[in-house]
């Protein structure tokens, strides 16, 4: 392991407006394919953050609840130990990471994702032409079979390291964020190194309304949630 | 010995020589497990990346951007972290904006049209000969003396663009229509007439208590919705004591989703609840003796008498008690602040509304304080200031006019981003067509662009100069620089320096009125007045210009609005309900999507593709409507129904909506378009249609949340595209999906 990182996120449900700003920014950053009508209708849609909405109560006393949903980047994650070839493993800065190059598309990864945090490319992706101008060259574009998922913007992380690394130095706090975390307009969503007793992701995870999703299946994500509040309501 | 590689790892993970090896070459144990076999393309890439500041042109809020350019081409649109408007932060459809820049239906350069009008079939011709026809065009209006039959129909100009603008008109003749459907008129002049500012004031929700929204939907499309969730955020968990939100609205939003509380209201009596808020403040002494006396003209509390809670409570369904506790918390909490907008705005009687809505923060004394309504200075270079727009009213003049020829025909109109066609009712389009010739600057074919005579295709904003002056500001003088920072994808032109090029070749008083030669100039000279003082210090102008373009913008935090000098308004004394269009048994509120806006956005698949964050629905339009009352009708899921107004027919998928009242059904914007690219032509359907002109208004607005609708099965179903469904939760027994914690602070 990694003596200087650990990447976490904190996500503050608190603050989430369900925007979809996020979503959108991790489109464009990681070169995801357009989702088609068709791909909602067949329950496909290649979100690697999406905005999950739950209805709470009967009308009129009803509430709308949002959860930005990602990869969670478990400690323990279910994924790995099925990787038949080690496409999807566990790197030194506690991520999990997803090898294209390796993966056959067993789809056996997101199966054991309790998440659903695991998209396969059933298809040939197409941009037209002049569209493809747009594509970050810092991230692979995927062809038809194999899996993807949320990588933290692996590939920020790795320049934002290089450069440190030439200068001497570990990176600073916030000096490097994933795209949806760089726009989302509430702060909702932070980005850190865990290692780092003094980064912002470090003192939140301590906040008394934290909680991670799915805690007790013992997965161990990297993504801490912060609770939802309601003035007067009931404890939890 | 010829060594494969089976055997090198055999022998390598087995001896000590191996081990030896590969702690020498320090390679750590668990890379040794599983080393990647390639390397990955990314890692292989070279070159640096460049960051250009620039301002968002995808809706008129006037945010600030930095963008990544790599060998040329755009890559990534962030937030600017130095603009006061949208501190580094940016919405979903500012991020969208490369698809619009790298769009594969642009129009790439001009074309002249040689079918039918409206047929599609253009030819295309050289900028030389464009220029040329159209000033020939112009000459001949001068030389008949019909200057004045000239009209320019554009999207929200601000800054040095509206200045040019107005001088070329003012030199040449003619007149100039801002359009944009969701006019902002009668919030503007609900707000000129309560706090005596032309500039839209500077609303703190970030310090504020207490924030109650009278159907302002200002985390979705609402003025300037990125400062507002940036303001929010702080409002939630960044102060001591978190703030509480209070919606009131007939539709369950996406805003009215992140309240503490959402009441609805019967559609149109916001005014009333506003009112009778005041007279519980005034008749419980919450409010200073001065103050009420100020806002009853002496009169008292007795002068609000027509709004007990419980005359409003029939008025407006909300219940007498929690009237009496919302204006109990509402004064209590303080500092607190009452915006309004949307739905309440979208009424006949919308300027009643908002102005008794607005009128709240003086009874709290909100007004000029932190956390309150706070002034905008006025714009920091004289004569460049925010876009002005036009209300439906002068739409409506402008749709006699071309029908009449009186008082004077329109014998050549100028259109740039701006689409009445799909936006205002079909009368207006029929109307156009007695235009003789229309020339269109726009850089998509949209429906109006569709009915040109010539097209001079304009940059998209990520290719061209300019500069935005925001309202609402942040609460000093701001201005953002947009510079372009790629060169341009295909043969099109900058629309002001088109103008910049008219104007010389009509020459004299045009010419003498704008005498440069390119947009980047004037906008060089302008930022001359800007030296010495705000956020860009330098010695010399030339420095400035790079300081200024490095950091996007020029803003001086102590540049501030004025103290309040308006006195608080006398309230009204009697309530002014309001009238609605149609007979059906369903009230229709239409809001603007969060993705598309009013349509502009319906051009982008990565807009389409964005789910509405409360149906999840996508790519299509739906028709929301009360699971419980649709379930009575016999109505499933992704039934086809035909909405039924007085003055049109749309067809809409249903959505079973939990919150949204019995009685009331709500449709999103943005759909339904007969032109505008392949992600936007033949989909979904265009709610604006259903709306009629109003009649009895005290605004001049579209009343696009006052018509009654009959609903219909038409016997079809279409599945939905959304992302509700994706996954079946997991819930752990004994947990919850969104656990809640109570306030702690």
């Amino acid at each position: 392991m990694s003596e200087e990182y650990k990447w976490g996120m904190v996500v503050d449900v608190d603050r989430c407006t369900g925007c979809q700003a996020c979503v959108v920014a991790c489109q464009v950053e990681n070169n995801a394919p357009l989702s088609s009508e068709e791909s909602f209708q067949r329950r496909r849609p290649m979100q690697w953050i999406r905005i999950e909405r739950y209805w709470e109560g009967e009308y009129p006393h009803i509430k709308a609840r949002f959860l930005p949903l990602l990869c969670q980047q478990c400690g323990n994650a279910p994924c790995e130990p099925v990787c038949p070839v080690y496409a999807t493993y566990h790197n030194r800065e506690g991520l999990n990471v997803q090898i294209y190059p390796r993966c056959i598309g067993t789809r056996f990864c997101a199966n054991n994702c309790p998440y659903n945090a695991r998209f396969f490319n059933w298809v040939e992706h197409q941009w037209p032409p002049v569209m493809a101008n747009y594509l970050n060259p810092h991230v692979t574009v995927r062809p038809r079979g194999i899996m993807e998922k949320c990588t933290f913007c692996i590939h920020r992380l790795h320049r934002a390291q290089r450069q440190a690394k030439g200068e001497g130095r570990v990176l600073r706090d916030g000096e490097v964020q994933p795209a949806c975390v760089q726009t989302c307009p509430t702060n909702a969503l932070v980005f850190g190194n865990l290692k780092d007793p003094n980064s912002r992701v470090s003192s939140m995870v301590q906040d008394e309304r934290h909680y991670r999703l799915l805690e007790e299946l013992g997965t161990e994500p990297s993504v801490v949630y912060l609770k939802k509040v309601v003035p007067g309501g009931r404890a939890s | 010995m010829a060594l494969t590689r089976r055997q090198f790892l055999k022998v390598a993970a087995t001896s000590t020589v191996g081990a030896v090896a590969f702690v020498a070459c320090s390679t750590p144990q668990d890379e040794f497990l599983i080393q990647s076999p390639v390397k990955m393309p990314e890692d292989l890439v070279a070159g640096a990346d460049n960051w250009y500041a620039s301002v968002c042109r995808q809706c008129p809020a006037g945010c600030g951007t930095i963008v990544r350019v790599m060998e040329g081409r755009a890559k990534k649109i962030e937030g600017n972290p130095l603009h006061p408007i949208n501190r580094g932060k940016l919405c979903a459809r500012g991020q969208a904006g490369l698809q619009a820049l790298y769009h594969p239906d642009r129009l790439r350069g001009p074309r002249r049209r040689v079918g039918e009008r409206g047929s599609g079939q253009f030819e295309e011709i050289s900028w030389d000969e464009g220029l040329s026809l159209l000033l020939s065009r112009l000459k001949e209006l001068q030389g008949k003396g019909q200057a004045d039959t000239l009209l320019m129909v554009t999207d929200p100009v601000d800054g040095h663009l509206a200045l040019l603008v107005k001088r070329f008109l003012r030199a040449f003749g003619g007149q100039h229509l801002v359009y944009e459907p969701m006019e902002p008129t009668t919030l503007t002049t609900s707000l000129q007439r309560t706090f005596g500012q032309d500039l839209i004031p500077h609303f703190d929700l970030e310090n504020t208590q207490f924030l109650l929204s009278f159907g302002a939907d200002f985390l979705e499309t609402w003025l300037s919705p990125v400062a507002y969730g940036v303001g929010y955020g702080q409002f939630r968990q960044g102060n001591r004591r978190r703030g509480t939100l209070v919606v009131v609205s007939p539709r369950f939003s996406t805003t009215a989703a992140s309240a503490d509380e959402w009441i609805p209201i019967k559609p149109g009596t916001e005014g009333v609840l506003a009112l009778s808020l005041a007279y519980v403040i005034l008749s419980q002494g919450l409010a200073s003796p001065q103050v009420a006396q100020a806002m009853t003209g002496g009169a008292g509390v007795g002068a609000l008498e027509s709004f007990r809670p419980e005359a409003a409570s029939t008025i407006t369904g909300i219940p007498a008690r929690d009237i009496t506790r919302l204006a109990r918390d509402f004064a209590q909490q303080r500092p607190s602040l009452a915006i309004g907008g949307g739905p309440a705005a979208a009424q006949s009687n919308g300027l009643f509304n908002l102005s008794a809505v607005f009128a709240l923060n003086f009874l709290v004394e909100s007004v000029g304080q932190r956390g309150g309504v706070l002034n905008n200075p006025s714009p920091a270079i004289p004569d460049v200031g925010p876009a002005s727009y036009n209300s439906l009213a002068d739409w409506v003049g402008l749709e006699e006019r071309l029908r009449t020829g009186q008082p004077r025909p329109v014998n050549l109109l100028l259109t740039r981003n701006a689409n009445p066609v799909y936006g205002l009712p079909s009368q207006f389009a029929s109307a156009l067509s007695r235009v003789p010739y229309i020339v269109s600057f726009s850089s998509f074919m949209d429906e109006t662009t569709a009915k040109a005579d010539l097209i001079l295709p304009g940059h998209v904003y990520l290719e061209e100069w300019g500069n935005s002056v925001p309202n609402p500001g942040p609460g000093f003088e701001t201005i953002g620089w947009q510079q372009p920072v790629v060169n341009p994808v295909g043969d099109t032109r900058s629309f002001p320096d088109v103008l910049l090029a008219l104007a010389q070749g009509l020459g004299g008083e045009t010419e003498r009125a704008l005498p440069w030669s390119t947009f980047r100039d004037m906008l060089w000279e302008g930022a001359k007045s800007l030296h010495q003082r705000g956020s860009v210090r330098a010695a010399d102008f030339e420095s400035f210009w790079i300081g200024l373009l490095q950091r996007g913008g020029w803003w001086d935090t102590t540049a501030r609005g004025g103290q309040q000098t308006t006195k608080a308004p006398v309230l009204p004394r009697e309530p002014r309900l309001p009238s609605f269009s149609g007979e059906g048994d369903f009230h229709l509120i239409l809001f603007p999507s969060i993705s598309l806006g009013d349509g502009r956005g319906a051009h982008l698949p990565w807009l389409q593709g964005t789910p509405d964050p409360l149906t999840t629905v996508a790519w299509q339009t739906w028709v929301e409507m009360n699971a419980q009352s649709a379930q009575k009708m016999g109505l499933q899921e992704g039934d086809v129904l035909a909405v039924e107004s007085p003055v049109g027919v749309v067809e809409a998928l249903l959505y079973l909506h939990p919150a949204i009242p019995p009685g009331v059904v709500a449709m999103p914007m943005g759909q339904g378009h007969d032109a505008y690219g392949r992600y936007a032509q033949g989909r979904g359907a265009n709610p604006l249609s259903l709306i009629s002109l109003p009649k009895d208004s005290d605004n001049g607005s579209l009343a696009w949340a006052a018509t009654r609708v009959r609903i219909r099965k038409t016997g079809q179903r279409v599945k939905l595209a959304k992302l509700e469904g994706f996954v079946t939760p997991t819930q752990l027994p004994g947990t919850e999906i969104v656990p809640e914690a109570q306030v702690t602070r």
